[in-house]
């Protein structure tokens, strides 16, 4: 057999299996001679001709880049809120929404612009997040749907009462439904009306132990205060609530340790707080005696990512047992006025928001909405889903949410993602006619109106 | 500047990396420590006041840590040679010591069996 014929018999062989009677059927070809080397100078196509750039290395070039980013910058990037865009169209005929709109059912499916100085309010007490897409239009504007509206008349309505009275909800709802928005929606409203506005943006914030913390001494059981956070909340209440506070002056004596001037304003008195740790937690109490003092007007107490505080805490206690979130002082004050174990002298709103994204398991919170629907549906007895007595669980968050209306938010209705599409179109954001074969593509492709599916099917993810 | 333990530590350095960066802290340690002073685990030393950092120098004095822990295992190995046992023995010729083969591989015994061990 000759040289070229045993190499080709061979290599046939092994990639081929076939028996040794049928290597004679296969053609003759001389062999070829095969590159046995790999390495990268025989791989490599030359030096680059002339008049051609090489090509940069850009793995070596982005190790040698510039200065690193200094402390805090990539987060203040992280959680950057751009309400404005130049690029955007402005959109004609959007009115800005005034107090007197906003309960009204024909307002119903229209988008309303935010006014300047709700915005700035708004900006303080950080309710818009930046996940939320404000950053595509010419200006910060809200869909006004039927359970804004909704929001709208309970909000007046605790206005009116002769009586004040303290309305406790819980937001719940899948996720990107606009829970987070809703709230929004709140403070818009309860800014418009002067109310007092006090927001805790992010409960993980006050969990997730990133924050400092210190026992309470003398309490049982040990409870614990967060003197930074608390300090950075009062200059939030400070700032977004000026218009009304800096009309406000103190109208108690408040045992603290510093001299406070008897007719200090009190967002000014919130300011001492906030410049001063260790008088942060006294401050705040005694702000919350002023504004719940007689004569004051009402609050909308809000809280987003409510799973967080129905849990235990990432913080540790003396004894490294996990501290349980109802233990932070601040949160306990929360859930407090949300469980209705103390109220608002002068009437409010004690409002939460679930979390649908980034979700802690807080089995105790779903069955307490599970529950509240089954309220609602007109259940009763055992018909009422009940926690399982042989499973061990949280009898603290339990009973926080044992009696809470469940503001349940679904998908927008046809006419409402009507209403937002042709907002998006007019913005230039979608270019393509809205008519009624595009809204009922978007409103089914988005699980049924769910509107960050919407946005995300119309804006971010178009062809 | 803070000072733990007597070093002197930056004041952004994290107080979780502070305290592990002492033979005989780890994770487990310094988490109990930092419970114990309610020292949440991102703190950095700028962040706690000089009392807590009292506290928890205190603390630290009376922990064998550090030094003293290097010094008690140059002390076991010491006794364990100056007896004359195998263990000892084994730890002065820098071999394994229990019972390893020695025809390949006691690159980890000769790096570290010795009478001055370092950690």
């Amino acid at each position: 057999m000759p040289p070229s014929r045993g190499i080709l018999a061979v290599a046939t062989r092994s990639s081929t299996g076939l028996p040794k009677s049928q290597w004679d059927v296969l053609p003759f070809r001389p062999a070829q001679p095969a590159s046995f080397s790999t390495t990268a100078c025989l791989a490599a196509s030359g030096p680059p001709r002339k008049g051609k750039k090489a090509i940069r290395n850009l793995k070596a070039a982005r190790q040698s880049a510039g200065r690193p980013p200094a402390p805090g910058e990539r987060k203040a990037l992280r959680k950057r809120v751009v309400l404005s865009n130049t690029n955007a169209l402005e959109v004609s005929g959007l009115e800005d929404l005034d107090a007197k709109a906003i309960g009204k059912e024909s307002s119903r499916c229209q988008m309303f612009g935010l006014p300047g100085p709700v915005v700035d309010s708004l900006r303080a007490v950080e309710a818009f997040k930046p996940t939320q897409g404000w950053r595509m239009f010419r200006s910060a504007s809200v869909l006004w749907r039927e359970q804004s509206i909704r929001l709208a008349q309970i909000m007046t309505d605790l206005a009116k009462l002769k009586s004040p009275e303290t309305r406790r909800m819980v937001l719940a709802g899948e996720k990107g439904t606009g829970k987070s928005v809703m709230l929004l929606q709140a403070m818009a409203i309860a800014f418009m009306k002067k109310w007092i506005v006090i927001n805790i943006p992010d409960a993980k914030d006050l969990t997730n132990a990133h924050t400092e913390y210190a026992p309470v001494p003398g309490t049982s059981p040990q409870q614990y205060i967060q003197r930074s956070y608390v300090a950075n909340f009062l200059a939030q209440i400070a700032k977004a609530n000026a218009g009304v506070l800096s009309q406000l002056q103190l109208s108690m004596q408040h045992d603290l340790s510093i001299p406070v001037q008897s007719n200090i304003s009190l967002d000014r008195f919130a300011d001492l707080g906030a410049k001063d740790l260790d008088l942060a937690w006294p401050i705040f109490l005694s702000l919350w005696a002023e504004l719940t003092g007689p004569g004051r007007p009402p609050i909308l107490f809000t809280l987003d990512n409510l799973n967080f505080i129905m849990r235990h805490s990432e913080y540790l206690g003396r004894d490294l047992k996990p501290v349980h979130a109802h233990d932070l002082s601040l949160v306990r004050h929360f859930v407090d006025h949300l469980s209705g174990a103390r109220t608002l002298p002068n009437g409010g709103l004690v409002m939460a928001a679930t979390t649908g994204s980034n979700k802690p398991s807080s089995p105790i919170l779903d069955l307490a909405i599970r529950q509240s629907e089954a309220r609602i549906q007109g259940l009763t007895g055992e018909a009422v889903p009940q926690w399982d007595p042989y499973r061990p669980g949280d009898e603290r968050s339990l009973q926080s949410m044992a009696d809470l209306e469940v503001f349940d938010i679904k998908g927008l209705s046809r006419d409402e993602a009507r209403g937002i599409l042709e907002y998006y179109a007019a913005s230039g954001m979608l270019r393509q006619a809205v008519d009624q074969r595009l809204v009922a593509e978007k409103w089914t492709i988005s699980g049924g109106g769910i509107i960050g599916e919407l946005e995300r099917g119309a804006l971010r993810m178009r062809p | 500047m803070v000072f733990v333990f007597g070093i002197n530590f930056p004041e952004k350095k994290m107080v979780k990396s502070a305290l592990q960066s002492f033979y005989g802290i780890g994770p487990n340690v310094c988490t109990t420590l930092m419970a114990r002073f309610s020292i949440h685990p991102t703190a950095r030393l700028a962040q706690i006041n000089a009392a807590t950092i009292d506290s928890l120098n205190n603390e630290l004095s009376k922990m064998t840590i550090d030094n003293d822990l290097r010094r008690q295992l140059h002390d076991r190995i010491r006794r364990l040679r100056d007896m004359g046992s195998y263990r000892g023995r084994r730890h002065a010729m820098g071999l394994p010591v229990r019972g390893q083969r020695t025809r390949t591989q006691t690159t980890t015994a000769k790096k570290l069996n010795k009478i001055e061990r370092r950690g």
